[in-house]
């Protein structure tokens, strides 16, 4: 028992610098690895829909628009993500055609402000990482 | 000019204006130099470095939504604020900052004031206990008892820690306590233990950390001040840190030799004396836990008391001494 | 004078939502009543809408603080069930993460005892440098709440020898503060005053009413799921049960202090002798018909989940039992003849996570007390009665 225990520790904070980052007006860099939020690369989809398959929040659609011209609409729903990768880890695309990047200000004013639509043609590039997933059996 | 004296004395200095502003910079500074020693940041963004977030908490405060509870006694629940205020302040009011005059006494400054201070600044426990019982909900009641029985705790080695400063001074006067120890500043030092004693009961009296058992937050919710919101509580607040000026007023007007030297010179004594004893009582709150009601009574009477008492033995015995 | 007082389901003290109603004598508890179910979640239902791998994550959220362990503790099932083996390196990074949470929960909870004791300064410390810990984990993990680094078949992400480093130096300041709080929660006064002597559970007591992790260690019962029953690498790992005899709130503190030395060691340990190889083995995405029990020690106390399959991609059944729950019925005889400052600090004392443990909604009548089993159709039944005879609520104002 000492009376007092904290007191040095505390006198020594009194003049130095707060450990709090003053958050909207300084901003603490993110690791490289952080996982912010997932953006797709329409180029290189290949519209196999694994990531809509394994996505445990359902928070991402393909939709087809032109089934002649191979036209398709991947949205996100950012509302409903959970930001867990699994769409990246579950892209079978040599370049993942779906990559998260480091934001982690999305908020916004309206669910559907969160909403974010990509269309574009169904890339031609084969699945190289493919071998034993069922990735390619959802053409329709 | 000897009516000017008396309505500057009133509502500028030390009255009502210099009041509310010093009161709310002692809530800044006491919440700065908390938040510093727990490496915080503190109040930063109203004003430079924070200091107008009281004002604007107190602002914010009187703006929200009134209520008062249904089964409350409405009457009690709504003047009480007022006459914990007016009595704070009055008891500000009594210290001799400018304004007396040591051979003569005036309505602000005269012989046995020092109890009357005392007994001002009781009132606001009172207030306390009554805002809780006429407010009827269990927190509160709760609240209330431990607000009775904390008083039964401090309030007497308060009293006989502050008393032995006036023994030693023989008088019953704050002003001719000061004169004396500002004439004889070294017998200041025997009083050191009367010191600690009463800036421990001051801080059960402001109900702060240690001692914040009445409302602790995470134990009866709001305790005291469960059902007060909006202006009532806005002037509860304003009402503890007044009370936290005028307390530490009293222990640097008795302790640490008063404030001589006029208005100007006075003025600065009275903020660094003051602000001293804040950054006491802040310390305290930094550095200590919640305690439980029943370790606050037998701490006080079997440390704080006996201390206090020791404190008048020694007073007691010095005063032989020196006269 | 006998009163009760509702602490709960919203009070300052409680995080979420639990309603504990006290019996009152003066300051004294004479009795206590736990009332759950005002966060009941469906998860358990929901889990057996997704399939194996998207239960992963529907696990993780279970829990906050501890995510990990439930997302470990299935996966730990799961992998049983499909008859997998992790690769070394993949068992040693996803116990690193779960040494890891064990840090930080414990700092939280530390942070938290202060907080509930009134001893603000003690929490903003402990959290300040929880913080280190958290930064670790979103360097390895990619977030700082829900790591999301366990896969069916090892983990998702592999650490670099940077990282390792970084994990390293951070331990040594996590040690020499971990020491720091010990020493100050053991020694303040006003501290101690507050949390010596109170919450007693008797070693019997904790016993016949099952207590687990560091409640139950605290009242000088040897049990860590860790040593009984090592699951993962724990056989090979050196760490010791800590335990504490007191049997109060203090013992709670030691016991986990004491754990967060052992955690470092034991992170140490999975650093230096992190083996190569890959990280994870590919899963099938289907079971066979069986079913499982996993056991797992997450920070405060003993995690089961039950998982049964039917042979398609998705489960068949999940039950969790989470730690809090096993450790409820202590809680009412530690809050037994306390006083109702000591609620909060004992309550915290087990590390309640009451949304882990709410598993079932029970009805009960609100004038007569009465408890009951309502099929969901009639409960929807009568919501529609209730629904046709109340009034409008168009021009609903405040009563003023």
């Amino acid at each position: 028992m000492r009376i007092a225990a904290f007191l040095p520790e505390i006198l020594r904070h009194l003049f130095k610098k707060p450990a709090t980052v003053d958050y909207p007006f300084q901003k603490l860099e993110v690791p490289k690895d952080f996982r912010g939020t997932p953006f797709l690369h329409p180029e290189l989809c290949i519209v196999c829909r694994a990531c809509v398959r394994d996505c445990p929040a359902e928070a991402i659609d393909i939709l087809t628009v032109n089934e002649a011209d191979k036209k398709f609409k991947m949205v996100i729903h950012n509302d409903r993500c959970i930001h867990c990768a699994q769409c990246v880890e579950s892209c079978p695309t040599a370049p993942k055609a779906l990559e998260m990047d480091h934001l982690f200000e999305i908020a916004a004013f309206s669910r559907w402000d969160l909403k974010k639509e990509w269309e574009y043609v169904k890339a031609q590039v084969k699945p190289k990482a493919a071998a034993g997933t069922p990735s390619a059996e959802a053409k329709s | 000019m000897a009516i000017l004296k008396p309505l500057l004395y009133i509502f500028v200095y030390p009255g009502v204006i210099f009041l509310f502003v010093y009161s709310t910079f002692c809530e800044w500074f006491d919440r700065k130099v908390y938040a510093r020693l727990q490496n915080r940041m503190g109040p930063t963004h109203t004003g430079r470095w924070g200091i107008l977030q009281p004002v604007a908490d107190f602002i914010k405060l009187l703006a929200k939504e009134d209520i008062v509870p249904e089964r409350a006694d409405k009457t009690l629940f709504t003047l009480l604020p007022v006459v914990g205020i007016a009595a704070v302040s009055t008891a500000m009011m009594l210290l001799p900052v400018w304004h007396y005059n040591v051979a003569n006494s005036s309505p602000n400054s005269f012989s046995g004031d020092i109890i009357v201070l005392l007994y001002i600044l009781t009132l606001p426990t009172l207030v306390f206990f009554l805002a809780a019982w006429s407010s009827t909900s269990f927190f509160s009641t709760i609240g209330g008892a431990r607000v009775l029985t904390m008083l039964f705790g401090y309030e007497v080695p308060l009293f006989l820690a502050v008393l032995s400063p006036a023994i030693m001074a023989g008088s019953w006067r704050l002003a001719e306590i000061a004169a004396f120890y500002q004439h004889k500043p070294l017998l200041l030092l025997p009083n050191i233990i009367g010191f600690v004693v009463s800036v421990i009961c001051l801080q059960a009296k402001l109900e702060r950390t240690p001692f914040d058992i009445p409302h602790a937050e995470t134990e009866i919710v709001g305790g005291t001040f469960t059902e007060y919101s909006g202006k009532k509580l806005a002037l509860f607040r304003l009402m503890t840190d007044v009370e936290m000026v005028a307390g530490s007023g009293l222990i640097a007007a008795v302790f640490l030799g008063g404030f001589p030297g006029g208005v100007i010179l006075g003025f600065v004594n009275f903020v660094v004396k003051t602000l001293l004893i804040i950054f006491l009582l802040t310390l305290i709150r930094a550095l200590t836990s919640r305690i439980r009601i029943d370790q606050v009574i037998s701490f006080s009477w079997k440390y704080l008391a006996p201390l206090a008492v020791l404190q008048l033995l020694i007073t007691i015995v010095l005063k032989g001494f020196v006269r | 004078m006998k009163f009760t007082v509702p602490i709960g389901p919203q009070h300052p003290a409680l995080k979420e939502p639990i309603s504990l109603r006290m019996t009152l004598e003066g300051e004294v508890i004479r009795d206590a009543d736990i009332r759950l179910g005002y966060n009941h979640r469906g998860l358990e239902k929901l889990a057996e809408e997704k399939t194996w791998l998207q239960n992963i994550y529907v696990t993780e959220r279970i829990c906050g603080i501890c995510s990990h362990s439930h997302a470990t503790c299935y996966t730990q099932g799961v992998e049983k069930l499909m008859e997998i083996e992790p690769p070394k390196r993949g068992i040693y990074l996803r116990f690193l993460v779960a040494e890891l949470e064990r840090v930080h929960s414990h700092l939280l909870w530390l942070g938290v005892a202060g907080h509930e004791a009134g001893f603000d300064t003690f929490f903003m410390y402990t959290w300040r440098d929880r913080e280190v810990v958290m930064d670790i984990l979103e360097m390895v993990s990619g977030n700082r709440v829900h790591y999301a680094i366990n896969t069916l078949g090892g983990v998702r992400r592999d650490i670099d020898d940077l990282q390792k480093k970084k994990i390293l130096d951070s331990l040594d300041f996590l040690r020499r503060r971990s020491e720091f709080y010990f020493k100050i929660g053991a020694n303040e006064p006003s501290f101690v005053a507050r949390i010596a002597g109170v919450g007693r559970l008797s070693k019997e007591d904790a016993l016949a009413l099952c207590a687990v992790g560091p409640t139950a260690r605290a009242s000088d019962i040897s049990q860590d799921v860790r040593k009984d029953d090592p699951y993962g690498m724990y056989a090979e790992v050196p760490f010791e049960v800590a335990t504490a005899t007191s049997c109060d709130v203090l013992g709670r503190v030691v016991v986990r202090v004491k754990e967060l030395m052992q955690s470092y060691n034991i992170i140490e340990f999975l650093l230096k002798n992190l083996p190569d190889g890959p990280v994870a083995v590919r899963a099938p995405r289907r079971a066979k018909p069986n079913e499982v029990v996993s056991r797992y020690e997450a920070p405060r106390g003993e995690n089961i989940h039950y998982i049964k399959s039917n042979g398609t991609d998705k489960p068949e059944r999940l039950k969790v039992r989470a730690p809090t729950l096993a450790n409820y019925p202590a809680t009412v005889v530690m809050l037994r003849n306390g006083f109702i400052a000591d609620i909060p600090l004992i309550f915290a004392a087990i590390d309640p996570c009451i949304c882990c443990a709410e598993r079932a909604v029970v009805l009960v009548d609100g004038r007569s007390g009465e408890e009951k089993i309502v099929l969901m159709s009639e409960l929807r039944k009568q919501a529609h009665e209730r629904w046709k005879k109340a009034p409008l609520k168009k021009d609903a104002v405040w009563p003023f």
